[in-house]
């Protein structure tokens, strides 16, 4: 009841911060009755996606400072299991999805646990290697369609289909994933409040002191490890229903994890906006020079370039992302 | 009294080095006991060993009737035994407020109730004004009281500080002084206070416990210490030692 009340409690943030993200709310609500071009709403459902994985990611990566760069696996489990339960046995996305997260929560303990005995840079190598290898192991299943993945035969379905998450318009896509998004951005609201929130700044700061009070450090990391998991695994569930093609070289790769991580840092790790911020940012760039170079030879991978050289400036000017930056703007304007 | 903590024969050694060797002690429910020597004489090796951070090579620690020897020091906070940190410097981004709830909140999961806490004891402590401070802009001794409260909110029944009055002028240190008294009576907490400021020891404990080189060289009420001859030559050095014995003999 309580976890209620702090998640839709914003007052402690300031009126133009609410304000902004009113607008920004909106904004979202009405963006698709706005006249604008199908690229423009791919690149809205990407923009959301991105969000929710990087809320994701801030849980254990932000507020708990384990760099994790190993979400694509957790991408991959729930689309997977959507992709495969509803090809295979016709089982509708909210049963899927759900299914999903608990498979991708049981495969995160098995990872968990014995990473994080792991500190700093070997956890952040180890959750590579974690999900290149589940990927190897999904190219060679033939089960789940191995190195050609899956195609989800969407022309089988009369659309729209609520049931199995299935359209010919991705409005109606937008709208069922903006309804993830604002239940994620309610739930991170509640969580960066929640005993477990505050124990995880505690052990980000200072482990032993954590230790001293009681807190169990390596099952905290576990347990916030698996809610990053598990909204990671729903996004994935809903990705293989949107793209409805799906194999391990997209949905489970090294550049999809580094991704997410990236955008959760540039826009500011450990903070509720940061994630969303980063992907704001990152998303419309990325499609955007896809668009206008990716397709030209030789110029292939400007975006990889030109998204290292952000987070190269962003990590040597102010660690803590672009929100850290506009913190510390407001700290100096009232100090001044 | 029945004993609280009971140490038996606890020895610590790094490399050739026994930084605690054969230490036994108890104390009693209800007692403050002081716990000095020289720098490097094994103190917060002591702590380390009694909490859970270090474990001993030998040796026995039993609290409360149980033998917690070689439990992580998660469980054995849990089962009521507090500490602070002799080098605390925090980096992170919590306020004062709310580091002191996360002490609280391993007695509550509501975080209403754990800020409700963290306030009456931060009241207490005449940290009140500071709550709304990142805990990274206090003095290191602001943010050693801030860890004390943290470590209170946890609702101990035995509390080990090392060193909290390092760095505190004089009106601090008698402030500081009050506080802990306050919790020692008002709550009833059992205390072992590691402290090379001496009017605070002397004035605090009721016991006193001598370290040097990891052994136990004296113990006794503050004053029978404080004129304890292996005690001095500890502190002093022999040379010194025996000058300042002889002038002090009749
Ligand atoms: N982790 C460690 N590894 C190796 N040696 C250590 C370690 N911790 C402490 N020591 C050594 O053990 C001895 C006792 O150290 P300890 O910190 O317990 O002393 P102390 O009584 O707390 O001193 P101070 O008053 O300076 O805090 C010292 O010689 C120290 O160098
Ligand atoms: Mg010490």
């Amino acid at each position: 009841m309580e976890a209620l009340r702090a998640a839709f409690d914003f007052s402690d943030f300031r009126p133009t911060e609410r304000w902004v993200s009113r607008a920004v709310a909106a904004f979202l609500l009405v963006f698709p009755l706005l006249p604008v071009s199908s690229f423009a709403t791919a690149t809205m459902i990407q923009f959301l996606m991105f969000s929710l994985y990087g809320m994701g990611w801030n849980t254990i990566g932000g507020y708990g400072g384990q760099v994790d760069l190993g979400k694509a696996q957790y991408v991959g489990i729930g689309a997977y299991t959507t992709a495969v339960a509803l090809i295979r046995w016709d089982v509708p996305f909210w049963v899927s999805m759900p299914v999903g997260m608990g498979f991708a929560v049981l495969w995160s303990f098995a990872i968990g646990y014995p990473l994080f005995r792991l500190r700093g840079h070997y956890f952040a190598i180890a959750t590579i290697a974690a999900s290149l290898v589940l990927k190897d192991l999904f190219e060679v299943w033939d089960f789940v369609g191995a190195a050609r993945g899956l195609e989800i035969p969407a022309h089988r379905f009369a659309t729209p289909d609520f049931v199995r998450l299935i359209f010919k318009e991705d409005v109606y896509y937008y709208y069922v994933l903006l309804a993830f998004f604002f239940g994620g951005v309610l739930y991170m609201n509640a969580f960066r409040k929640s005993r477990l929130g505050y124990q995880l700044r505690l052990i980000k700061d200072n482990e032993d002191m954590a230790r001293s009070l009681g807190i169990n450090v390596h099952w905290a990391k576990v347990k916030t490890y698996a809610i990053a998991t598990a909204f990671v695994s729903m996004v994935g569930s809903f990705h293989a229903c949107y793209i409805k093609n799906i194999e391990p070289e997209d949905t489970m790769s090294l550049d999809l994890s580094i991704l997410i991580a990236l955008m959760a840092m540039l826009g500011g790790a450990g903070s509720l906006w940061g994630p969303i911020i980063g992907a704001g940012i990152l998303i419309p760039l990325k499609s955007y020079f896809k668009e206008w170079f990716g397709a030209r030879a030789g110029l292939v991978g400007m975006d990889l370039i030109l998204y290292a050289l952000i987070i190269m400036v962003v990590s040597a000017v102010e660690p803590r992302g672009i929100w850290g930056l506009v913190e510390r703007h407001r700290a100096r304007r009232e100090s001044a | 009294m029945p004993a609280l903590l009971e140490v038996t024969d606890l020895t610590k050694v790094f490399g050739g080095l026994r930084a605690n060797d054969g230490i036994s002690f108890t104390v009693g429910a209800g007692e403050i006991l002081g716990l000095i020597g020289p720098n490097g004489a094994g103190k917060t090796t002591l702590f380390h060993c009694i909490t859970g951070f270090h474990r001993p090579e030998r040796g026995t620690v039993r609290f409360d009737g149980r033998d917690i020897t070689g439990l992580p020091p998660h469980r054995i906070a849990r089962m009521g035994m507090a500490r602070t940190f002799q080098t605390y410097v925090a980096g992170g981004d919590l306020t004062v407020l709310e580091t002191a709830m996360v002490g609280c909140f391993s007695r509550t999961a509501s975080p209403s109730r754990a800020r409700i806490r963290a306030r009456e004891i931060l009241g207490f402590l005449g940290l009140a004004d500071l709550a709304d401070l990142p805990i990274r802009d206090l003095p290191v001794a602001g943010q050693k009281r801030v860890a004390l409260a943290t470590a209170l909110g946890t609702e101990p029944k035995l509390l080990l500080l090392d060193e909290v009055a390092a760095g505190l002028n004089p009106g601090e240190i008698g402030e500081l002084m009050d506080a802990i008294r306050h919790v020692h009576e008002e709550r009833g907490v059992t205390l072992i206070v590691i402290e090379h400021v001496m009017e605070l020891v002397m004035n605090l404990s009721d016991r006193v416990l001598v370290l040097d080189s990891g052994r136990v060289i004296a113990q006794g009420l503050p004053q029978e210490v404080a004129h304890d001859p292996a005690v001095i030559r500890a502190y002093l050095g022999e040379k010194y030692a025996a000058r300042y014995l002889e002038e002090a003999s009749p």
